[in-house]
C-alpha cells in the first residue's frame, strides 16, 4: 500500500510549488516529486521588441532578483552588437551586481536559513521565522540587518536607476556614470558591508558551528548529494559573479569542462519530465542518467556551495581566508553536504562586500567613457552571470534591426531542479520510516533540503490566494485520504 | 514621488500612501499599477503618495514606513471568485499571505510584526484592496478578456470603497494662509 505526503505550497520560498512524497507500504518514503508552476511565454512576449528593450523587459521576470536578469541581458546584448563595454561601465555593472548580493544574501541568511539555525528546525513553527531569529539574537542585530538591507538597495538605485526595475544598462555600456561625492559615500557603506558580512559569519561559527548536532546534522544529516558543480569563474579560476567563464568541476573537484557563454549549448542539455513543468538541465558530455548522483551523474548543481567547489579560490583577501577554513572543517574540497549551502553563501556575501570596497576605490570607477560605439550588425548574443541561486544564461537571436526573433533563459534555479528534487528524496527517506509520526517539524526538515538552494521559482506574480494553506496528505495507495495535516505559518 | 537618486523612497509628504503591487507584464497581476496609475489621476496628489511595487515582504515595509494610511491594491485567486470581483481586508484578515509576502525573505504579516518589533513607524491604517483575477503565470501586457470585460467597472468600485474608506482622499487639500491663488 503506498501512501503519499504533500507539502503544498513551500514556506519560505519565492513562488509557489508542491512536493509529493510517495511511501511504500512499509512506511518507507519510496520518491519525491517536486513540481513548480512556470511562469510561461517569455519566448514569445520578447518577439517582434527591439533587443535593447530587453535588461528592462526582464527585471519583471523575478521580483527578487531583477539585477541578475538585468546584468544577464545586458551583457548578451552587448554580445548581439558584437561589443564589450568600456572598463569603467563594466565596472559600474559589477559594482551595482556586488551591492545587490549583499542585500539578497543578507536577506536569505536571516530570513530563511536562520531560524532554522537560531531557532531551531524543530522548533514551534510560530517561532521558526525572522521574528523568531530576532527574540534570539536581539532588536539591535534585526535593526543592522534592515538597515544594511536598506542601504545595499540604496546603492542599487543609485546605479541601476531603481532599486527594482533596472535602467541602467544599454548595448556597449551604461546610461550614467558616478560621481566622485557618489563614489566617497559607496565606499563608507562597502566597509559596513564588510563589517556585518564578518558579523553574520561569527553568528553562523558561534550559533552553528559551535552545537554539535548542527554540525552533525551538516556533515552527516540526510543532506548530501554528490554531484557535479558548476560556476563562473575568472581567468584565475577564483569566484566571479558577474563576468568570466563557466567552470563545471566533478565530484572530486577535477575539472570537468570550462566554457565561454556563447558555447553553452555544447555542454548544457535541458530534459522534460511529465510531472514538472520546470525543465531539467544536465551535462551534455555526460548525458542524462536519471535521477542518481556520483561522478558517472548528469545532473549537476549551480548554488554558493558549487561556485566555491568550482573555484581555486576567492578573489578577495578576506573572503580567501574563510574559503580556506570552510572547506579546512568540511574536510576538504569539494564539499557535498547540502546544508553547507549556508554557510558558502556568507563567505559569499564577505567577498561581494569586499568587492564592492574594491570597485568604489577603483580610480576608473568615476570615469566618464560609458558606453562602446555599435559599429556592428545585430545578430545573436549569450549572457551570463551567477545570480545569487545559480548560474544565469541568456541567449537572444535578433534580425538585422535588432528585433527579438527568439530569446532563450536558463535561470538560476532551473539549473538545480534535479538536484532539488534529489537532495528532497534524499532528506525525506531519511527522516521518514516506519514508525516514525510525520511531525510538523519532520516536514520542516525535508524542507530545508531545498530552502539550502535558495530557488526561486514563479516568483514575479503577487497574486493574493486567500490564505496559505500548507497541507500534507497521507493517503491509501487507492487515493483514499486518511490523514490531513493543514501547516498554517 | 518618485524614488529618490541614491535612496530609498522616503516618507513622502503625504500621509497616505496608495500602494499598487503587481507585475504589469504578466497578464491580470497587473491589476494593482493599472489601478495605481488610474487612481493617481483621479486623485489628488497633494493628498496621497501613489507608488507601484513589483516586490514583497520586507521591501513593502520599507515603503511604508512612515505613512499613516496606506491601501495596498493587488490581485487575488480564490477558488469560488468571480473575475474582477473587489475583496477588503486588513492585515488582521490574514494569517499568512503568499504574495504580498511575495520575496524570498518574509510574508507581508510577518514583516510588519518585525517592523514593529524594530520601532519602524508602521502606518496605524492599513488596508488592502484585492481584485479577483483570472491569469498571472502568462506573459502579456494585456488583461485577460473575462478581466478586461470588467474593468471600468473594477475601476469605479475601487474608487468609491477608497472614497468611503479613506473621506480625505476626497476633501481638497488644506490650504496655507500664506498661499495665494
Amino acid at each position: 500500500m503506498k501512501r503519499r505526503i504533500t507539502i503544498d505550497p513551500i514556506t519560505r520560498l519565492e513562488g509557489h510549488g508542491k512536493i509529493e512524497i510517495f511511501l511504500k507500504d512499509d512506511g518507507d518514503v519510496e520518491n519525491v516529486y517536486f513540481q513548480v508552476p512556470e511562469l510561461r511565454g517569455f519566448e514569445k512576449f520578447c518577439e517582434g521588441r527591439p533587443v535593447e528593450e530587453l535588461p528592462q523587459i526582464v527585471t519583471k521576470i523575478c521580483g527578487v532578483c531583477p539585477g541578475c536578469h538585468h546584468m544577464a541581458s545586458g551583457k548578451a546584448i552587448d554580445a548581439v552588437y558584437g561589443v564589450e563595454p568600456p572598463p569603467t561601465a563594466k565596472k559600474l555593472r559589477e559594482l551595482f551586481y556586488m551591492a545587490h548580493f549583499v542585500h539578497s544574501h543578507i536577506a536569505h541568511f536571516y530570513a530563511l536559513a536562520a531560524p532554522d539555525f537560531v531557532v531551531g528546525p524543530t522548533a514551534a513553527k510560530a517561532e521558526r521565522n525572522i521574528l523568531g531569529v530576532i527574540n534570539k539574537v536581539g532588536v539591535d542585530i534585526g535593526t543592522e540587518v534592515i538597515r544594511q538591507r536598506r542601504i545595499a538597495q540604496e546603492i542599487q538605485a543609485l546605479l541601476g536607476g531603481h532599486q527594482t526595475h533596472v535602467v541602467m544598462n544599454i548595448p556597449g555600456g551604461v546610461r550614467k556614470g558616478l560621481t566622485e561625492e557618489q563614489r566617497a559615500d559607496i565606499e563608507g557603506k562597502a566597509k559596513g558591508f564588510i563589517d556585518f558580512a564578518k558579523f553574520s559569519l561569527k553568528i553562523f561559527n558561534d550559533v552553528v558551528l559551535g552545537n554539535k548536532d548542527y554540525v552533525e546534522l551538516i556533515l552527516n544529516g540526510p543532506y548530501s548529494l554528490t554531484l557535479h558543480s558548476m560556476g563562473l569563474v575568472d581567468e584565475n579560476n577564483k569566484v566571479n559573479f558577474y563576468d568570466g567563464k563557466v567552470r563545471v568541476v566533478d565530484t572530486e573537484g577535477n575539472e570537468h569542462c570550462k566554457y565561454a557563454p556563447e558555447d553553452y549549448r555544447d555542454f548544457v542539455a535541458e530534459r522534460v519530465e511529465p510531472w514538472s513543468y520546470l525543465k531539467f538541465p544536465y551535462l551534455k558530455k555526460i548525458g542524462w542518467k536519471g535521477f542518481v548522483d556520483g561522478k558517472d551523474s548528469g545532473v549537476y548543481q549551480a548554488t554558493p556551495l558549487a561556485r566555491l567547489n568550482a573555484a581555486d579560490g576567492m578573489a578577495t583577501p578576506l573572503a580567501q581566508t574563510e574559503y580556506e577554513r570552510m572547506f579546512e572543517v568540511l574536510g576538504g574540497k569539494p564539499v557535498h553536504s547540502t546544508l553547507a549551502m549556508h554557510w558558502a553563501r556568507l563567505v559569499e556575501l564577505l567577498y561581494s562586500a569586499e568587492r564592492c570596497l574594491e570597485l568604489s576605490t577603483d580610480p576608473e570607477i568615476t570615469g566618464k567613457d560609458l558606453r562602446s560605439p555599435l559599429p556592428n550588425i545585430p545578430n545573436e548574443g549569450v549572457g551570463i552571470v551567477e545570480a545569487q541561486r545559480g548560474t544565469l544564461t541568456h541567449h537572444y537571436i535578433t534580425d538585422d534591426k535588432g528585433m527579438v526573433l527568439k530569446a532563450n533563459l536558463i535561470v538560476g534555479t532551473t539549473n538545480n531542479n534535479a538536484a532539488i528534487c534529489m537532495s528532497l528524496k534524499k532528506a525525506a527517506q531519511g527522516l521518514i520510516s516506519k514508525g516514525v509520526e510525520v511531525t510538523d517539524g519532520i516536514l520542516n526538515m525535508i524542507e530545508m533540503a531545498f530552502r539550502a538552494y535558495d530557488p526561486c521559482f514563479s516568483c514575479a506574480t503577487h497574486s493574493l490566494p486567500g490564505e496559505m494553506p500548507m497541507i500534507v496528505n497521507i493517503r491509501e495507495k487507492d487515493g483514499t485520504l486518511i490523514r490531513s495535516v493543514i501547516r498554517r505559518n | 514621488m518618485d524614488p529618490q537618486p541614491g535612496g530609498i523612497m522616503p516618507a513622502g509628504k503625504n500621509k497616505i500612501l496608495i500602494l499598487g503591487i503587481g507585475n504589469d507584464i504578466l497578464t491580470d497581476d497587473g491589476i494593482g499599477p493599472r489601478l495605481c496609475d488610474f487612481l493617481r489621476e483621479r486623485f489628488s496628489d497633494t493628498v496621497a503618495d501613489f507608488e507601484k511595487l513589483n516586490v514583497g515582504g520586507l521591501e513593502v515595509l520599507e515603503f511604508i514606513d512612515g505613512y499613516e494610511t496606506v491601501v495596498i491594491i493587488d490581485a487575488i485567486k480564490t477558488v469560488l471568485g468571480r473575475i474582477g470581483d473587489i475583496y477588503l481586508f486588513t492585515p488582521d484578515h490574514f494569517k499568512e499571505t503568499l504574495h504580498i509576502s511575495n520575496l524570498h525573505d518574509t510574508s507581508f504579516i510577518t514583516a510588519l510584526k518585525l517592523g514593529r518589533s524594530l520601532e519602524f513607524n508602521i502606518p496605524g491604517r492599513i488596508l488592502i484592496i484585492a481584485v479577483e483575477i483570472k491569469e498571472d503565470m502568462v506573459f502579456s501586457e494585456s488583461f485577460t478578456s473575462e478581466l478586461a470585460e470588467r474593468y471600468v467597472e473594477v475601476q469605479e468600485n475601487v474608487m468609491q470603497h477608497l472614497e468611503y474608506l479613506v473621506p480625505e482622499l476626497s476633501r481638497p487639500p488644506e490650504r496655507s494662509p500664506l498661499q495665494v491663488n
